[in-house]
């Protein structure tokens, strides 16, 4: 009811009437789960059908450019924190002064707003990205991926609105082209650990705005079950996707290769894979399959289930496990190819996890297949043992290369489907851009 | 000892809600003779939940009729937003006169 509430009050709604269902219906059992709705939900129902509800009051905040703290930086994080706009460490004072310094980093005006974000419906404007970024710890001259970023996440593509979801997946930002090394951010060993400015300011900034604009706060939007913390951003190593002759993330999003551009997308888990071990790509690719479906479970349903075609399983592969499996001669889409014929499932498993354990509405491949809904793979026998692709097609598979050049690791994300679809966006810089550079460096 | 903590005026990190509030629709005199549709997300068991309330307000209300959730959709899947904005046609095709929507947790 918590959720229903506050996501009402931002579609405008504050008074929408909400009925109660007793407990989670996912552990009751179908006698339980009738008398609950005869006995509680249902008069609910009758009198929000019957009754006017209340009516909605006012809503009275801040405007956008008001000061709403003033003081010490103890009492400016004490009100931050109690006023639920922080996410519990120190922030920097967002002022006037260094929201104008971010603002010089961007040929958009303060007002613009790249869309409304759900569930709060706030407007996603310029000026908001700079004081978020300025209270994330991130520099001005970072402004440019700030926007960017929440370019991406105004993209219904992209699917903000789910961020509060039971699974508490957490957005992965990954980043290509010249904008790597001219901003500091790391691209080699611990790529997903704090420590280097750049990724974790950003991928603060990132949690701090889906608090702010979005929403998504703990207990009230954010209905994780458990949650993550959020991501420090990822950066591709382009010296070695070059060297290989492989495309890298931006161009595989139809971007120039040495365009600057942020990807994102969500996951729910993932888990680093040791010892990947063999001389060739045909040596390694068995294990490489066998830990990709070791992360994907419920997560099924993104494929054949009601989240259609929509999963995108990421990897991040280590220099030293591109270069092996390039050294055999395989392009990047040869890679994708052998994932997708490698990572397959036993059919009345894959529908055994949506009909029984998840107690899905849509789990029939033969049904679906059939009626069109999904590749005729899934389908191509009725032996319950057949095996069935994770993905539609090769390309779903996603790659960056990245991490320690040394050592021989993958990293296999699980994909929350389209509760956070991959979506890629061109960093713009502005036209000042150098000027701006070589006047900070002074 | 004086403070060295600062002094500084912290600007507010949200930005203007977009949405108005909206007037509700008007409610129901009775569900006798009325047209209720079935929305659902498909998820947490509301095929079962619609059947219940379905065999509940009948009980209640024998003229009631229902539009079933299978005639618009699931609204939470990867053509949620077609779906969502395809309803207020198809309520007025059914000639809906109330709507149920499910299910959250």
């Amino acid at each position: 009811m918590t959720l229903a509430t506050a996501a009402s009050k931002g579609l405008g709604m504050p008074n929408l009437p909400v009925a109660r269902v007793v407990g989670h219906p996912g552990v009751q059992s179908k006698e339980q789960l009738r008398r609950n709705v005869l006995d509680v939900t249902l008069d609910h129902v009758i009198d929000n059908l019957l009754n006017p509800p209340k009516s909605a009051g006012a809503d009275h905040e801040p405007s956008a450019r008001d000061v709403v703290c003033k003081g010490s930086f103890d009492e400016i994080n004490d009100y931050f924190y109690k006023n639920e706009l922080s996410d519990g460490l120190p922030i920097v004072p967002p002022t006037l002064e260094k929201v104008e310094a971010f603002l010089r980093y961007t040929d958009r005006a303060p007002d613009d707003s790249l869309g409304s974000i759900l569930p709060d419906n706030r407007a996603a404007t310029i000026w908001s990205i700079a004081v978020n970024g300025v209270m994330a710890g991130c520099k001005p001259e970072y402004m440019p991926v700030l926007v960017a970023l929440i370019e991406a996440m105004a993209d219904h593509a992209y699917g903000v609105e789910h961020s509060g979801n039971t699974p508490g997946g957490e957005t992965l930002i990954i980043l290509n082209g010249p904008i790597i090394k001219e901003l500091g951010f790391n691209y080699t060993q611990g790529v997903m650990r704090d420590g280097f400015m750049a990724n974790t300011a950003v991928g603060r900034f990132w949690r701090l705005y889906l608090r702010n604009v979005a929403g998504f706060l703990p207990h009230k939007n954010d209905k994780a079950t458990f949650g993550n913390t959020w991501r420090v951003v990822v950066a591709e190593n382009e010296e070695v996707v070059k060297k290989l002759g492989w495309s890298n993330m931006a161009a595989d999003f139809g971007f120039y290769a040495d365009d600057s551009t942020v990807m994102i997308s969500r996951h729910t888990g993932g888990n680093h894979i040791s010892s990947v071990s063999g001389a060739s790509a045909q040596e390694l690719m068995p294990y490489i399959c066998d830990a990709v479906l070791r992360q994907y479970s419920w997560q099924l349903m993104f494929s054949t289930g009601q989240g259609l075609d929509t999963l995108r399983p990421q990897l991040l592969l280590s220099p030293l496990i591109a270069e092996t499996i390039a050294a055999s001669g395989w392009s990047k889409r040869d890679f994708q190819k052998a994932l997708w014929e490698g990572a397959r499932v036993p059919a009345h498993q894959w529908e055994r996890i949506q009909r029984d354990w998840t107690q899905k509405p849509l789990w029939d491949l033969k049904a679906a297949a059939v009626k069109g809904d999904v590749p005729k793979v899934y389908h191509e026998s009725d032996d319950p043992n057949r095996l069935v692709p994770l993905v539609w097609r090769p390309e779903d598979y996603l790659t960056c290369v990245t991490g320690d050049p040394a050592r021989n690791s993958i990293y296999v994300f699980a994909h929350n489907g389209v509760l956070g679809f991959p979506t890629c966006k061109k960093i713009q810089l502005p036209k000042q851009w150098v000027a701006l550079r070589q006047a900070g460096a002074k | 000892m004086p403070s060295n903590d600062g002094y500084y005026e912290a600007l507010w990190p949200r930005s203007p809600r977009q949405s108005k509030v909206k007037p509700l629709a008007k409610r129901l005199d009775t569900l006798n003779g009325k047209t209720i549709a079935q929305v659902w997300d498909y998820v947490f068991r509301g095929d079962e939940v619609f059947e219940f309330l379905e065999e509940g307000i009948k009980a209640r209300y024998p003229d009631v009729k229902f539009v079933n959730w299978k005639t618009f959709g699931s609204t939470h899947g990867s053509d949620e937003r077609a779906i969502v904005a395809g309803l207020p046609q198809k309520f007025k095709e059914h000639g809906v006169d109330a709507v149920i929507s499910g299910m959250g947790c």
